[in-house]
Parts: C-alpha cells; structure tokens; sequence
C-alpha cells in the first residue's frame, strides 16, 4: 500500500481548510458533461470535480485529486461507487479524520 | 338368649387370675378425657353377673366402642388383660376381647366390688374367695341370683390365642359392623378401621412387572370425596383381578379395610402423603344412587404466564384455548421402544402460550380429535390434569401416564375462557414461553468480540449466551466437513439422523429404513477470527452452506467420487478470509471428563457496511477521552 502522498477526507466544508493538498471526496454526481463533473458532497453542498469522464447521474464516485479551490477538486484517480452509498456515515468519517482523530490519518 | 358369665370372674382377676379368659358383661362405657393423650380411652364397668369392677379399655380397642362393636351389654370374652395394683386400687386393662353377644339385658345383678380393701370382698356364693391362690380355670355352673336362667354350659369358644406380638395390638376382629366413613384427609396407618366413599376420577392402565422377587401386575385409581380429599389406590397381582374390571371412572365406590402406607411421590402427585393398598380381605362397594357432594375432578389450573416460573419435572393442571395442532411423528424411545409425540399450542387470557407435547395414545385419541376440530376452523377448549413441566427449550408441558386431557369441557374455567377468545383474545399476540430466548434481531443484540468470549467467560452459567461477533473464517477443516443423514421425512421434519452403509443401501435406526440415497449435511470445524483473537466454531447445515457458498453434497461429490483435489481446494480456499456478522450460541459442554466450551454459528450473516458503520461510529462516539 502506497502511503506516500496520502489524502485528507474531506467534505465541502472541510475542503477549503486544505485548497492544494491532496484530498479524496465522495460526490453524488448531479451533472456530468465530460469534462466537468457537479455534485453533492457528503454535507450537501456543490462541488466541482475536473477530469471525470462520462458518469451516469445519481451515482456516487470517489474523487482523489488536488483541491484546486475550495469548491473544486482536480480528480487523479476515481472509484465508481454505484447508487447506493451511506453519505452520512462517510460524513462522519470525514469529521472525525480532521477532528479528534486527525493523528490517525495523516 | 341369655348366657352365663363366668362366676367370680371379677374376682378372680381382681385376684391376679389373668389366664382364664371370662366372660364378662359390660355394664357401663365412659370415655375418659385425657388431655395428655391422642387416643380417647374408655372405661368399661365390667360384671360377671355378680360383681361389677371398673377396667380401662386399652386404648387400641377404643374403635370398636366407637363403631359400636362394644356396647353397654355386650357380653365378651377378656382374652388379654391385666390387673395392676395402684395406690391401694386395683387397675384391670382390657387388652384384647372378643364381642360374643353385642347387645344383651344386664345379666344378674352385679354389684360394685368394694376394692381398696381385699378382705373386704363380699363372699361369693360359692365361698369365700382365697385371693392369695390362684383360681383355677373353672367353668362350673353358677347360680346366677335373680335371674332365671337356663343352666348350661357356657357356649363359649375356646379361646382365642393371639400370636404374642400382637400382646399389645388389638388384632383385627371379624366383625360385621360398618366402619365409619370419614373424609379421605382423616385416613392415615394409624387409624383402625375406616371406610371411605369416593368417586374415582383417573383410573390406570393395568401393568406387569418383573423384578427381583418375580412377575407381577399393578394398577392404580385415584380417588376424590365430597370434602376434596384425594388419594390414590394401588392393587397388587390376585387384588388387581378382584377390583380391576369392577372400578370405573366417575362412579362412586365404598371402600374400608385397604392398608395405609406412604405415597410414592414419583408417580403419586396428589395431595396425599399416604396411599391405599387394597388386600384380598378389602371391601370395595359401589354406591348406584348418584352422589352429588362428590365432585367429578378437582383441578387447580394455573395460568400459562406462572407455569414460566414453575420448576422444571413439577406436576400441574392447565386449561387453554388449543391454537396449533402439529401432526403426530414418531420418536424413539431410550429403550428402543417407538411411540407417538405431538405437539400443540395452548393460549390463554395471560397472554402467554405453551407447548403442549402429547406422548402415547394421547396422540391418537385426544390428538387426533383435536387436529380435526382444528382443521374443520374451530378451537376448541383444552383442560389438562397432571401435565409435567420441561424445561428443555423454554417452558413446555408434557402428558404423563396420569395426565387427563378434558375437550370442550364444561367448566367454569372453560366457559370463561370461550368467552375470552371469541371476544377479541383471538386476536390478542401472545408470547410463547416455549421457545427457546433468542436474543434477534439487530435491537436487542449482543456483540461482543472473539477475545471477550474467555474473558468474559461467555457459556458457562445454566443458560446458553447468544451473542454477534464480527470475524472472518480464517480456517476450514476439510478432512471431515460433512456427514451422511437420512433424507426420509418425519412429519413435516427431515430426519437427519446419522445413516450406516450396508451394502449397497443405507440405513437409518429411527426410521428403520433402507434407501440407496443418502443426504449429505455439513458438521463444520472452523476458526473464526477478529482483531482480539481466535477461535475454533462449529457449523452445522444452514451456517455451513452460508460459509461455503455450496450444498454439502455437492462438496463431497467433488472431493471423494469426482476426487477432484485442485477444485475441492479452490471452492475452499475463496471462502477463507470473508467476514461475517456470526451469531453465536455458546455453551460449556461435557466432553468426557472436562468443560468444554462449544460454540456454534447459528447464522452467518453478510455484513452490511452501511449498518455495521453506523454501528462502529455508534461506537467511537461513546469512547471516553
């Protein structure tokens, strides 16, 4: 397991605390037009990821990538999730990473 | 007719003559009362026509004054007795006599002997009695004044020789007097004669026997009287011809001179601690006219929700509404014998329900007639007497040699309970307290992990422990992972048991049958394996094609006839390294001579990640800081 360049979770919230590092995020994709891809973070709000190809809408996708700023991610490696996916829990997990636990992830 | 006493009998005792074994009459009884005493004692006025002397009457023979064998003027013959010097007095006891006449006129004209002073003694009319010497045993003619009587012998019997152990037990006379009936709570070894009226409420099968001291047959009938009083009355071999056909259940029968002897609690459960015996000399009587004091059972029914507390193998009565009828299927006995088992639900208004397993002919008798009524869309009312209580899965109540099974019967209790169901407690969900409590369901689950399992000491009190554990299969044993089972069905069960090859066919023990197919069932040993440890489980059909992901069958087709290693392995070694939410049933065993703890997957479940996340983040949220 590569440990070397690792990635903070983050949700839309979060993100900005971490505009040009490596982040991973989970987005419910909303609109895909190939080059950019909308949608939901975990904590309800808009993100842009760019560099996605074609994904069908409502599904969920991991984007690992650079925060480009602190509403969009520039995505180096994805995983199609399907359409089933515990957002919240995934939310949660995100807090606790940055949160109390942070010393654990990075 | 009159007879003559023995002249100068009172005397004569009154003189130390305890030998001659007189007639006397009995001119007065009085009951003495002593408080220090159990027994009422009597005291008699005792005449040889001439004299009149008090006697104690021992108190073994009290009865027959009581039933009236011994009145005043009933003629007897002393056959034991004493006479005992006391502060200047003489004391006779009467021991043991014998009723010749019950009823006569006073014979002469017996006057009180004056005591304390032996010369004062009024002279008898055939001289003077020389009180230092013995009197001879004579039986000679006495003139009798006052009375015109026939002189002649006296038609006495020889006399009467009791063995000398029963010196101070009044042995039991032959006699026609009618013993008293008293209730059946007075009866006790102790009492004398007795006779009770009763109605017989159960009466048992007639059995042989075989022991020691060679064959015999048995049976046994339980009686109830009009003040409730129950006991049961058992027949030995030649009693059991004379009474067996002549009782039957509900009538009501006379009985006296049965011996009282301690009941056998283990197949006794009245409320008795004595048990009649009937002998050959016993009277059994049937009273024809209907007696209406008499109830036809006694029953104390418990409601289903107390028999969850009551102790396992205790004897009860029970009535409920029958909601569940299974079919009849046999089982095999530990003696080899085969019988009949069928189970049923009973429900009742404490909203509770109980499993009522039904052994023998009841299957087929009241079994049968309540499967019917079930299947033709009623429910019917079901009154048990003497169920016994098991505890093996939940509480369950069996049907023993005793028990009586009551249909539709008209009680109160069962017209109540009519109104009940057909009210709305139809509809009322009732908990059964026969099954087994499984903690299910993902609200009252326990998890627990592999290594809590030992610290915590997880199956060894009375009960098994259900608990969940997450692990992963890290091991399989494949070398015996299956076993051969008998595919035939019992009722609505498969039976499963262990089947042996003979040949070409296999056969089954319990079903007594032969097939050429066998069924193939998984017995699985595995580890299992979390973040704290491991241990080993086992697995048995259900959990074990969950684990493998393929039939039993059609592993061992794959391994021992198709012999194809590389495959057998492979569908192995992809099962190893999954998790699973495992639900465990840990108890501690006796294997040989030690505990052992046995664990076994009762359900292996997939793990669903959304839940089991929001479980764990359930989790870190309670972790203190």
């Amino acid at each position: 397991m590569d440990t070397s360049s690792p990635s903070v979770f983050v949700n839309a919230e979060l993100l900005r605390m971490h505009v040009g590092k490596k982040v991973r995020a989970v987005v419910h994709v909303t609109q895909s037009d190939g080059e950019i891809t909308t949608g939901k973070s975990t904590d309800e709000h808009q993100l842009i990821v760019k560099g996605l190809p074609h994904v069908s809408l409502m599904s969920y996708v991991e984007v690992i990538g650079i925060a480009e700023s602190d509403q969009s991610i520039r995505a180096e490696t994805w995983t199609n999730f399907g359409n089933t996916f515990d957002a919240q829990s995934y939310n949660q997990v995100c807090q606790l990473a940055n949160g109390e636990f942070k010393g654990l992830f990075l | 007719m009159a007879v003559n006493l023995t002249p100068n009998a009172i005397a004569a005792i009154i003189a130390g003559d305890v030998n001659s074994k007189p007639l006397v009459q009995i001119l007065d009884i009085k009951l003495i009362a002593a408080a220090a005493q159990p027994k009422e004692r009597y005291r008699l006025l005792l005449s040889d026509a001439v004299s009149s002397q008090h006697a104690m009457l021992a108190t073994q023979l009290s009865d027959r004054v009581k039933s009236g064998q011994v009145r005043k003027g009933s003629v007897v013959q002393l056959i034991d007795y004493i006479c005992t010097s006391s502060q200047n007095r003489k004391i006779i006891v009467v021991l043991n006599m014998e009723t010749i006449i019950r009823e006569c006129e006073i014979i002469g004209n017996p006057k009180s002997l004056v005591e304390f002073d032996s010369t004062a003694q009024k002279p008898l009319p055939n001289g003077s009695l020389d009180h230092s010497t013995r009197v001879s045993n004579n039986r000679f003619n006495a003139q009798n004044p006052g009375q015109s009587v026939q002189s002649f012998p006296p038609t006495v019997q020889p006399p009467y020789q009791p063995p000398p152990n029963y010196r101070n037990h009044g042995p039991m006379l032959k006699n026609d007097a009618p013993a008293r009936i008293i209730p059946i709570t007075a009866l006790n070894p102790y009492q004398g004669r007795w006779a009770i009226k009763a109605r017989v409420t159960a009466k048992g099968d007639m059995r042989r026997y075989n022991n020691a001291r060679g064959d015999g047959k048995v049976f046994s009938f339980d009686l109830l009287d009009s003040d409730g009083g129950e006991i049961r009355v058992t027949c030995f071999n030649a009693v059991v011809d004379r009474f067996y056909d002549a009782i039957e259940i509900g009538k009501v029968y006379l009985i006296s001179k049965g011996s009282l002897k301690p009941a056998q609690k283990n197949f006794n459960h009245l409320k008795n601690e004595w048990e009649i015996f009937l002998e050959t000399t016993s009277t059994v009587e049937l009273c024809p006219e209907e007696d209406g004091s008499i109830p036809r059972q006694q029953f104390s029914f418990r409601p289903i929700s107390e028999i969850e507390n009551a102790e396992n193998n205790s004897i009860l009565d029970v009535i409920g509404i029958v909601i569940s009828v299974n079919p009849s299927v046999p089982i095999m006995r530990k003696n080899g014998m085969e019988t009949q088992r069928r189970i049923l639900n009973l429900k009742d208004g404490s909203g509770k329900s109980v499993e009522l397993t039904l052994w023998g002919e009841f299957c087929n008798r009241e079994g049968q007639k309540l499967k019917e009524m079930i299947d033709s869309g009623s429910f019917p009312v079901l009154a048990v007497k003497a169920g016994k209580v098991n505890d093996f899965n939940g509480k369950s109540i069996g049907s023993i040699s005793s028990t009586q099974l009551f249909i539709d019967p008209d009680f109160p209790e069962a017209r109540g309970l009519r109104n009940w169901f057909d009210r709305g407690g139809k509809n009322v969900a009732s908990v059964s307290i026969s099954r087994e409590i499984m903690p299910g369901g993902s609200k009252n689950e326990i998890r627990k992990t592999v290594s809590q399992i030992k610290d915590e000491g997880l199956g060894r009190s009375d009960k098994p422990d259900w608990v969940t554990v997450k692990a992963t299969i890290s091991f399989i044993k494949t070398d015996t992972f299956c076993y051969t089972a008998c595919p035939l069905m019992i009722g609505d069960r498969q039976c499963n048991k262990k089947v042996t090859k003979s040949g070409n066919m296999w056969t089954c023990d319990r079903c007594n049958q032969e097939f050429e197919e066998c069924d193939y069932r998984y017995l699985l040993q595995a580890q299992i394996q979390d973040h704290t440890g491991l241990t080993w489980v086992t697995a048995f059909q259900e959990s074990g094609e969950e684990i493998l992901g393929c039939s039993a069958k059609e592993l061992y087709l794959l391994k021992y006839e198709e012999q194809d290693d590389d495959k057998f392995g492979g569908i192995i070694r992809s099962r190893l390294f999954n998790q699973y939410l495992f639900r465990l049933k840990i108890k501690e065993e006796m294997y040989g001579d030690e505990q052992r703890v046995k664990i076994t997957i009762v359900k292996a479940d997939n793990v669903n990640h959304s839940s089991e996340s929001r479980y764990m983040l359930d989790l870190i949220s309670k972790f203190s800081r």
